[in-house]
């Protein structure tokens, strides 16, 4: 038995436009020959705007009032976004545009725990999105749609207890053709229960046969396939900001609802990816992108809205954002966390969660690690390395057991006075040399003859001089 | 309530003469002599100690590579942030320091740095980070000191003698000069126990 859960997005129109908006703002579209105000928010209608009236005398009502035009591209990319995170519950999701979704839910239910733990989830989720909506759930999908757009929220399992709860339904919900919905209440009839009470052949005469097949796939009478949802193989979004954004922190809130849908995206395809490609709109002042890279696959929105938080200081705006858009292209598998038998200690995460941090808000290159190299220059012989990868290998320990903690990036030439090097005094060689002479195979040759110095101050010094040429004394490091 | 107990239970009360054992525990520095006058006898754990140097301090980092060299041994990472030059890698694992525990922190601005100081010592995977902050008043002292409290660190502050009159809420303080075969140290503050000058500590290898 099929288990339709019906979504309607009673505010799409709005919530499409303009996402989480204080000032008053409504929406209007043409029709019966004029504009009218279909859709507004709370700050509008405690102006005193409402559905219905027209376009032309809401701003008298209230200054500040922005009127949008309806724009169904949007609501139904919007609509579609909402797709692609429920996809994360059940594969089987199917658009019932305008403003409406349906999911089967009949095979998620076990896998999800029951629908006492699948429903409050994914009412939380549309609250996340930033979505009003009615829910209810029945047998049928045009069951469904009807229970949730006229707002009853009730959940049918079964086909005798959806018949009870349709029957009370007013007439005036069902889409009977236009002029019969007054026809029947003129014959006394004011529910369904009334209207099934009739003689089906009778009835199919009088209304059209349009209904009375819809009135067979309501009741569960006749199939009523729904086309399958088909999930895009990339994730392509953008969303345009109501008013001009000047402030990193404000560009979060549209970025989260597009990491949501990411994330339910993500799971319905069993993935996780290691680049986003962020896109700033400037308007009249271009594009600004940007990318996130991590450093293991990834799906959970709220790590990668603190990693986003943490990339955009680095990201300058020159000018105020209107739109924001995301797209990931690169999906590889991930497979989801097991759920552990005890809480477990989570210290791999904490190491990466600090390393990615890092590398967000001060760049890639600002963090590194060092590495040793076998060469015998002491210029050459140390290399930098990604963090953690320095291979510790104890061979060669001895040898460089005189080595400076700090060698200057460029080996400094030093005054010579009474052919001892010079350096704010007078510096006292150890008596122990070290002569490297190498490097002729790229042309870097190297021959120089290493001292321990010290310097009147008691510091010591790594100072060398050398072999050929001038035979200059030079300082190369630190202890 | 003896004596004793009364000064182990607050440590904001000192002894003339003796040292008081540290309620946190400690860091052996790997020079007996310098952990003898250390309460706990080593770095304070999960606290912040300032090593007012002159110059940009580089000889005072052997001081604590024997310390760092062990903390490396296991997990987190060592952090040095933002240090005046690069640090020999050779030099470093020859004193027994793994580099594949070794983070290096570079950054342009003074601010990235406090920040990613502060985020280092929080974060509670790592064992030790090395600073050389630029100015620092109290507030953010503090900060850092709670952070390194918050993320079961040990952060080293290496800073310019003229810090020594600012007070800071450390909880070990020491100025560290060079000297012939070590340095000389004046300890400014320590818990538990009076400042103290004039210690000369030794390499001895």
């Amino acid at each position: 038995m099929k288990q339709w859960l019906a979504i309607h997005l009673p505010r799409l129109s709005l919530e499409s436009l303009a996402a989480g908006q204080d000032s008053p703002l409504a929406v209007s579209e043409y029709r019966a020959g004029r504009q009218q105000i279909i859709i507004c928010n709370q700050a509008a209608t405690l102006a005193g705007v409402s559905p219905g009236m027209p376009a032309a005398v809401a701003p008298a009502l209230s200054l500040s009032l922005r009127i949008l035009p309806r724009e169904p591209g949007k609501e139904r990319a919007a609509l579609e976004g909402v797709a692609v995170w429920a996809s994360r519950f059940t594969s089987h999701v199917a658009l019932a545009p305008p403003h409406g979704l349906l999911l089967e839910l009949a095979g998620s239910r076990r896998l999800f725990g029951g629908f006492r733990v699948l429903l409050p989830s994914l009412q939380r989720g549309l609250g996340e999105l930033g979505y009003g909506f009615h829910m209810a759930l029945a047998p049928t999908p045009e069951a469904a749609l009807l229970l949730a757009r006229s707002g009853r929220r009730r959940w049918v399992t079964d086909l005798a207890g959806l018949r009870r709860v349709l029957g009370p339904l007013p007439l005036a919900l069902l889409p009977l053709p236009s002029g019969r919905l007054d026809d029947l209440q003129g014959l006394g009839l004011r529910s369904l229960d009334d209207l099934l009470a009739l003689p089906p052949a009778g009835l199919r005469r009088r209304i059209g046969s349009e209904f009375m097949d819809w009135l067979e796939r309501l009741l569960g009478r006749a199939p009523d396939p729904r086309p399958r949802f088909q999930l895009p193989d990339c994730f392509q979004r953008r969303i345009e900001l109501p008013a001009e954004v000047c402030c990193r922190q404000a560009l979060l809130f549209p970025a989260r609802r597009l990491l949501l849908e990411l994330s339910g995206f993500l799971t319905a395809h069993q993935a996780g990816t290691q680049r986003l490609a962020w896109t700033l709109g400037q308007g009249a002042a271009g594009e600004r992108c940007f990318h996130l890279g991590l450093l293991v696959l990834e799906r959970d929105p709220d790590r990668l809205l603190e990693l986003l938080r943490e990339r955009l200081e680095r990201v300058e705006l020159s000018a105020p954002v209107r739109e924001i858009a995301l797209e990931v292209r690169d999906l590889q598998p991930l497979a989801g966390r097991p759920l552990a038998l005890f809480a477990e200690v989570e210290g791999v995460d904490a190491e990466l969660g600090l390393l990615e941090r890092l590398r967000m808000r001060l760049g890639v290159d600002a963090v590194s690690g060092l590495q040793v190299a076998p060469d015998h220059r002491p210029e050459r012989a140390w290399r930098w390395a990604d963090p953690g990868s320095g291979v510790t290998a104890m061979t060669e320990v001895e040898r460089w057991r005189e080595r400076p903690l700090w060698l200057l990036p460029e080996p400094r030439q030093l005054r010579v006075q009474n052919g001892r090097p010079w350096l704010g005094g007078r510096l006292e060689l150890g008596v122990e040399r070290e002569r490297i002479e190498s490097g002729w195979w790229d042309e870097r040759p190297v021959a120089r003859d290493y001292f321990m110095a010290r310097t009147a101050s008691g510091r010591r010094l790594w100072v060398y001089q050398e072999l050929h040429g001038e035979r200059g004394w030079f300082l190369h490091g630190c202890f | 309530m003896n004596l004793d107990r009364l000064l182990q239970q607050h440590p904001e009360l000192q002894r003339g003469r003796h040292l008081v054992p540290a309620p946190q525990p400690a860091i052996a520095s790997g020079f007996p002599l310098l952990d003898r006058h250390l309460p706990g006898n080593g770095w304070p754990h999960r606290a912040i100690t300032e090593l007012l140097v002159s110059g940009n301090g580089g000889y005072a980092l052997a001081l604590l590579l024997p310390a760092l060299s062990r903390l490396s041994r296991k997990p987190p990472w060592i952090v040095l942030v933002a240090p005046p030059q690069i640090p020999y890698a050779p030099a470093l694992q020859a004193h027994g320091l793994d580099l594949s525990r070794l983070l290096l922190i570079r950054s342009t601005r003074e601010q990235e740095r406090q920040w990613a100081l502060e985020q280092a010592l929080r974060c509670g995977s790592c064992s030790a980070v090395l600073a050389w902050p630029g100015r620092l008043d109290m507030t953010a002292l503090r900060r850092l000191q709670l952070a390194a409290e918050a993320g079961d660190s040990i952060g080293f502050l290496l800073r310019s003698s003229s810090a020594a009159e600012q007070a800071s809420p450390a909880a070990l303080r020491l100025r560290v000069e060079p000297a012939v075969d070590g340095w000389r140290l004046d300890i400014l503050k320590r818990q538990g126990g009076w400042p103290m000058a004039d210690l000369m500590v030794t390499t001895d290898h």
